[in-house]
């Protein structure tokens, strides 16, 4: 279905230190240009996945064994250069965490952290990235606002927006829309149609419903383990498994 | 047994507890009314600015304003470094682990040592093993280690209160972990960090015990020319000119208590309104 996998994770395994395993034996290859989704029930693993795939679980204690490949190289081996993995991999989460700066500054925090001082550039990054995460014209006005001013939906787009600025490969989304107002959500994911042509997008959607309007790839996930993976058409159409249809038809979930 | 009705319990609990708050208040208001009132007579440029004469009986109290203010900042600039850094270590780098707690409890037993104690340790570890006598930095290293509990814990609370939701995302976005520290953190606990600096050198300021054998005179007409001078410092001389030398004007030691306190509450009323600042500013 598709041939040309940006990710590929191999037989992923990883436990929290108060023993409980997240996920178990995940294989999975994630394609580029596509919107990949990862639904399932609470506790299935879908937030452990997209953190693993960034290192951000280097936070905690964890316990990982598999691979993950991206372009090649495995994100674990020990010569990784974990700084520039996560610019190459961004995450957007599932609470609109704007830093405690302007909205300007949400956006230029990271490529300044990178080095990066030029006025011109930083400008330009401003502008391309709120244009991409369509919130451009409702704050290019009070760019020097405090970024918590906005709404709940415009901050998850600017934090969209900030993680777009870093020029990713691979934009990971933990339930981007899971706080936000229908008109947002709709915005958000009209966006992610545009972002994908550029992107390797990997989702929790925030509903069914919302996996079933935007997955190109489906992956049903439950209790760490995937039960299930293909286009969003045919999982939802006709799954092949119990528990996915099961899932998809409200039995249980 | 008399049945009260909510209502009545619920007067007579308000009526106690604000009786409880005002109690606590009156005797700051009566302690620092009468001496202000009493002391505002002395206060006056030649007594703030000229030396003492007459055996500290008449003229100014200078030398002991400046050695305060020299103790003060000699104390801040070993303070502050120390106890921010062992702060952001406690909060964002150290693991829970047992040394980490043993850590914390050693800190928190300073807090509560009484200052003569840290007077004579400075005197045997500072003025007599390191033998620099006793002089202003003597005094300032004896004040700083009392100093420096008050900051770590203040500081370590303020750097705790920044989500660690902030510190995520930061990391997420390629900063490494000093990066957050230093653009996130730092900034977001500062207003809670100068507070604590505040009243940790606000205690520096006020204390006679630590810098009666390290660093203070009893009488010295002129100014310290070294950090290795004694010097004269306010909360010392006030207990000189109360208790050590007859015939002492009544006025000179309400000014000089006066002079103390100004100096203290200034302080506080600039940790109080830094405080105040920091809760407008706070964005989460």
């Amino acid at each position: 279905m598709f041939d040309n996998p940006k990710i590929r994770i191999n037989e992923l395994s990883v436990g929290y230190d108060d023993g409980t395993q997240a996920l178990s034996d995940v294989c999975l290859d994630i394609p580029e240009n596509a919107i990949t989704a990862l639904f399932g029930p609470a506790g299935g693993g879908k937030s452990t996945l997209l953190r693993t795939l960034n290192r951000l679980n280097d936070l905690l204690d964890v316990s990982i064994s598999g691979e993950v490949i991206i372009d090649d190289m495995n994100i674990f081996d020990r010569n990784v250069d974990v700084i520039s993995l996560r610019r190459r991999v961004g995450i957007v989460f599932a609470q609109p965490i704007p830093l405690p700066f302007s909205i300007r500054k949400n956006i230029t925090y990271g490529l300044e952290l990178a080095g990066e001082r030029r006025r011109a550039k930083l400008d330009d990054a401003v502008e391309g990235s709120l244009r991409s995460s369509a919130l451009w014209d409702e704050v290019k006005d009070r760019l020097d606002d405090s970024a918590n001013a906005l709404s709940g939906g415009q901050q998850q787009r600017l934090c969209i927006a900030r993680v777009l600025a870093l020029a990713p490969e691979v934009l990971l989304l933990d339930e981007p829309t899971s706080g936000l107002d229908p008109i947002s959500t709709a915005k958000v994911e009209s966006s992610l149609q545009i972002l994908k042509q550029d992107y390797t997008v990997v989702i929790a959607p925030s509903s069914i419903q919302q996996t079933a309007r935007i997955a190109d790839l489906a992956v049903f996930m439950l209790q760490g383990e995937l039960v299930e993976w293909g286009s969003g058409e045919d999982l939802f159409s006709a799954p092949r498994e119990k528990q996915t249809e099961e899932y998809i038809t409200g039995r249980f979930g | 047994m008399i049945r009260l009705s909510r209502h009545h319990t619920e007067r007579i609990v308000f009526a106690v507890i604000g009786l409880a708050a005002v109690a606590t208040a009156v005797p700051i208001i009566i302690i620092v009314g009468s001496i202000f009132f009493s002391g505002a007579e002395a206060v006056s440029w030649q007594f703030l600015l000229e030396m003492p004469r007459d055996g500290m009986r008449s003229g100014g109290i200078w030398p002991a304003i400046i050695g305060t203010i020299y103790l003060v900042v000699g104390t801040g600039l070993i303070s502050i470094p120390l106890g921010v850094a062992s702060a952001i270590y406690l909060s964002e780098y150290a693991a829970d682990s047992y040394w980490t707690r043993m850590i914390r409890l050693a800190i928190v037993n300073l807090a509560g040592i009484p200052s003569v104690v840290y007077g004579l340790f400075g005197l045997g570890l500072f003025v007599l093993f390191l033998d620099l006598g006793s002089s202003i930095v003597a005094a300032c290293l004896t004040l700083s280690i009392m100093t420096i509990p008050v900051i770590i814990s203040t500081a370590e609370e303020a750097l705790r209160a920044v989500p660690q939701s902030f510190r995520v995302v930061s990391v997420g976005m390629g900063a490494t972990r000093w990066q957050t520290i230093r653009r996130v953190v730092l900034p977001q606990a500062l207003p809670g960090i100068l507070t604590g600096v505040i009243l940790g050198l606000n205690r520096a300021a006020g204390e006679t015990a630590p810098i009666l054998f390290t660093g203070a005179a009893f009488f010295l007409p002129k100014l310290p020319n070294s950090i290795f001078d004694q010097t004269m410092a306010l909360p010392y001389h006030l207990f000189v000119i109360s208790t050590q030398v007859p015939e002492m004007p009544i006025t000179i030691q309400y000014g000089t208590a006066t002079v103390l306190l100004a100096f203290v509450l200034i302080m506080n009323i600039l940790a109080a309104s830094v405080r105040s600042w920091q809760r407008r500013k706070r964005e989460w």
